[in-house]
């Protein structure tokens, strides 16, 4: 029997080169365009900014963490208030993220067993255990459009290949387990999440597993975890090889402007990652050339936007119903004022969303690879320079960035 | 912001001199109500409040949002935010050539009334002594002296609405010598007669505004200052365009050929209640300095102007309630009921209480714009009082009604910044930004987090391990390089020194 779906995968365009697809899905919170950059408000906020101010830099889908909100505000205040859409007054698409769990794996006292995860409360030190089953009820509680399964995490870098494996196949059996415990099939999709490290015979494993279990949508799970980014790219490759066609597929964790539109070139279409947002706070701003360091005393004279051109509400120019921010104003409030990092977090979330509207036009209209050597081109004043596992990913699917 | 205020038309004529009518009054040492108008901005009806602004933003609002939801106020601006001491250097700001620097390095809306000071208000005292030419200043980046041609310069380059004139008070002095005071009463006169002959001599282009000067009126005896306000009277009196009070219980002393000036106050208020005083003895214009610290203080103000009518009781009722308490976790209720502002109508209690209790900036800026939206319908409705004659009875009923001082703070505030740092705590030896749980789990040692992977880290080398959320660190004991994590790395210069 296949499982219920609360979404609709509308396949637009692919590109007649690379793997890249367009799309659009169709959440239970409104349509979300596809490929597309899901900025973090781990607890249900995004660094200081509001539903609107996110809002009109264009998100339409954010993650909030599934088990941040299990510990503040927790569950029975988030049944009260009827989920965490009312509980943020956020209209649109919320997809609810495990990794927390990554972070408590991390802790030296956590320890996987088939049950669950046991950990002492980072709060109070008392004993704690979750399973498959109370992360799904929690994330029913939360009422996110998207939800993910509990998974058994292990860096990819781990060397010990038969622990890989024990968590490849946990990760299965807990997808089960979650599907079981799925209470709103039809309001709520629930994603699989694909492991098996860096090792490709497990992931192709893996992945037949998962797809097997018709869920909504698949994520690629455990990367950008620092792994070599050609085998990064290796693993992507050859899981989206085995995907079918007609669902999203997500990336979990990555969020650098060229790991984006290489992910996307070799099939991928859902990306997410707290970078953007958290690197404002130290005063970086992604633009197309770069991220530039504002708090760096050559910009405090610099009157220009903090990107040219850029249509986010600071660099924006007044005359434009934007508020004409300029490199000096960032310079002068970040890490003094909290609305410095609030200014530049909109300008990074923006820049992000916007990267993904582009790439999306480039692929409707049969221009990825063009588009891609443009990026390149911008992001690096010297081929030279470009990085070799982009250049090698690219390759091989089909886009030589080298050439003229 | 909180709707009710009418407000009237933009005015279209350029500006020359602010218009201030005297609408009500019913004599000296009384409440009034007034229209200040500067040409081009937004009039605003009197008495009211501007908005105090820290390195030019309401703390917590980015202009954007101060826009949307506070930018019916007038701000009050400090040169002090704007000038850097290290690199020994021009002020950014004063390099940037547009028509308004000040306004639009800012990004303040075209129509917000904007007054220059050159201290914040309330200032912090400084050690080194003032001249007979120069102040001192505290800037983001430690002292600096300012001297009064420099100040003329700033206010002429910048471009504000209105320019304080620059006092000499000695901020922190216990007592004051009659000495002292005379060349208090010296150096205050020379300071604005410079400041009125710059701006009288500026070349502008035809109906280009020059700015508009406030007289600052010394917090001292007006015998000690006559000679000040002589000169004043005689030969300044037609140049300046209002006062700027720094003591409110002199309005009794002022002489009557300066009552047609609107008065601004910086005489700082520590409650509602001491703003009522102020607004009796006749204040038009005054700064709330305690809006931020309530705010920071994650109190969220529960007061109206005249309270509510209901069945005496025995005990005053609070004047604002504190976030951080855990009852409100899960009212689904406005921070004060009825209020019309964006946090009340958009959010809940649960929500700000949540916020706070994550260290979510977003917590903030919902009190901070709600706790705006409750000081200006406070004043909204005391003009309506003094229109109706009723403001004593009602100032009566408010003492009664609720605690004169407003709640105390329990919560933490925001990590510190900038201005945090400058006063005292440079002497104390505590950190800035307290460890809260230290990692301990049951005494088995601590918990480790070794930056959070699965996410994409920073680039930089050093900064790859380097956990800047508050999320994280609250959950758990970051031990790869504490300091680091612990948010000094995000160094605020003046921390550098020492
Ligand atoms: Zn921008
Ligand atoms: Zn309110």
């Amino acid at each position: 029997m296949p499982m219920p779906s609360a979404l609709s995968f509308e396949l637009l365009g692919k590109c007649s080169v690379t793997k890249a697809r367009a799309a659009t899905l169709h959440l239970p919170h409104g349509p979300v365009p596809l490929p597309i950059f899901m900025p973090v408000a781990t607890q249900a906020s995004l660094k200081g900014l509001t539903p609107e101010q996110l809002e009109k830099q264009g998100c339409r889908l954010c993650l909030n963490n599934t088990y941040h909100l299990g510990l503040k505000p927790g569950q029975a205040t988030l049944d009260a208030i009827g989920g965490a859409h009312r509980f943020q007054s956020w209209p649109h698409n919320l997809l609810t993220d495990g990794d927390s769990f990554q972070m408590v794996s991390l802790l030296k006292l956590a320890q996987v067993t088939e049950e669950g995860v046991r950990f002492l409360s980072p709060h109070d030190g008392s004993p704690m255990l979750l399973t498959p089953e109370h992360s799904i009820s929690l994330q029913n509680s939360i009422g996110s459009d998207i939800m993910m399964q509990l998974d058994d995490v292990i860096v990819t870098t781990s060397p010990d290949l038969a622990r890989m494996k024990e968590a490849m196949e946990r990760s299965v059996r807990w997808l089960d387990r979650c599907i079981q415990a799925h209470k709103y099939p039809e309001r709520q999709n629930l994603f699989c999440i694909i492991q098996g490290g860096l090792d490709l015979d497990l992931r192709r494993e893996c992945t037949a597993e998962m797809v097997a279990r018709d869920t909504p949508g698949i994520a690629i799970g455990g990367l950008s975890g620092g792994e070599a980014k050609d085998e990064y790219c290796k693993v992507v490759d050859t899981c989206t090889g085995l995907l079918p066609e007609k669902k999203p597929r997500y990336v979990m964790g990555v969020g650098y402007p060229e790991d984006l539109v290489v992910s996307v070139a070799l099939g991928a279409d859902m990306f997410d990652c707290v970078w953007p947002t958290r690197t404002a706070r130290f005063g970086n701003a992604i633009t197309s050339r770069g991220v530039l360091n504002l708090r760096n005393a050559v910009y405090s004279t610099d009157f220009g936007p903090i990107e040219e051109g850029c249509q986010c509400t600071c660099c924006r120019p007044p005359e434009d119903g934007g508020l004409g921010i300029t490199r000096a104003y960032v310079y002068h409030t970040t890490a003094k004022e909290t609305a410095g990092a609030h200014l530049l977090t909109m300008h990074n979330v923006h820049y992000q969303l916007n990267l993904m509207r582009l790439v999306r036009e480039a692929i409707l209209e049969d221009r990825y690879p063009a588009f891609l050597r443009s990026f390149f081109a911008k992001l690096y004043d010297d081929k030279s320079k470009y990085p070799e596992w982009a250049v090698g990913a690219l390759k091989g699917v089909g886009v030589d960035l080298l050439s003229d | 912001m909180s709707q009710g205020r009418p407000t009237p038309e933009v005015s279209q004529v350029p500006r020359e001199m602010v218009d201030f009518e005297v609408l009500k009054t019913t004599g000296a040492r009384a409440p009034r109500l007034g229209r200040f108008t500067l040409g081009g901005r937004k009039p605003i009806l009197t008495p009211a409040f501007l908005g105090n602004t820290s390195r030019g933003v309401i703390p917590h609002m980015s202009p954007d949002n101060f826009g949307r939801y506070a930018g019916s106020n007038g701000v009050y601006v400090a040169l002090e935010d704007f000038v850097e001491k290290h690199p020994e250097k021009t002020p950014p700001v004063f390099e940037y050539n547009v028509p308004e620097p000040l306004r639009r390095f800012a990004a303040l809306p075209q129509d917000t009334p904007l007054v220059l000071g050159a201290r914040r208000t309330p200032p912090i005292p400084t050690p080194a002594t003032h001249t007979n030419t120069a102040i001192s200043l505290l800037t983001s980046v430690g002292y600096k002296s300012v001297s009064s041609e420099y100040y003329a310069a700033a206010a002429r380059k910048l471009r504000p609405d209105v320019v304080v004139g620059m006092a000499d008070i000695p901020f922190g002095q216990a007592t004051i010598s009659i000495k002292r005071k005379d060349k208090m009463s010296d150096r205050t006169e020379a300071w604005l007669r410079h400041l009125v002959t710059t701006r009288n001599t500026m070349a502008v282009a035809p109906g280009e505004p020059r700015f508009d000067i406030f007289a600052p009126i010394l917090p001292i005896e007006r015998d000690l200052q006559s000679w000040y306000l002589e000169h004043l009277l005689d030969d300044m009196v037609d140049s300046i365009s209002g006062l700027a009070i720094y003591d409110a219980f002199l309005l009794d002393d002022l002489p009557d050929a300066l009552h047609h000036l609107p008065r601004l106050s910086l005489h700082v208020p520590a409650s509602p209640h001491e703003l009522l005083r102020q607004v009796s003895l006749g204040m038009d214009l005054l700064t709330v300095p305690f809006i931020s610290s309530a705010t920071d203080a994650g109190i969220a103000f529960d007061f109206t102007f005249p309270p509510p009518e209901t069945p005496k009781s025995s005990v005053r009722q609070t004047l604002g309630i504190d976030m951080w308490h855990a009852e409100h976790a899960r009212a689904v209720t406005p921070l004060s009921k009825g209020c019309q502002c964006y946090a009340c109508t958009k959010h809940h209690r649960a929500y700000i209480q949540h916020l706070l209790s994550a260290k979510e900036m977003l917590g903030w800026f919902l009190i901070q714009v709600h706790n705006h939206a409750v000081v200006e319908s406070f004043f909204t409705s005391l003009r309506t009082s003094i229109d109706a004659g009723t403001f004593d009875a009602h100032v009566a009923t408010f003492e009664a009604y609720y605690e004169p001082q407003l709640p105390e703070k329990t919560g933490q505030a925001p990590r510190a910044r900038g201005y945090h740092f400058r006063s005292e705590e440079h002497a104390k030896k505590e950190k800035k930004n307290p460890k809260r749980w230290n990692g301990e789990l049951g005494g088995k040692g601590k918990a480790v987090l070794e930056g959070a992977h699965g996410q994409q880290p920073e680039k930089k080398q050093e900064m790859m391990h380097v956990i800047d959320d508050e999320a994280l660190i609250d959950l758990v004991g970051i031990e790869h390089g504490a300091e680091a994590v612990h948010v000094e790395d995000l160094k605020i210069e003046d921390d550098v020194k020492g």
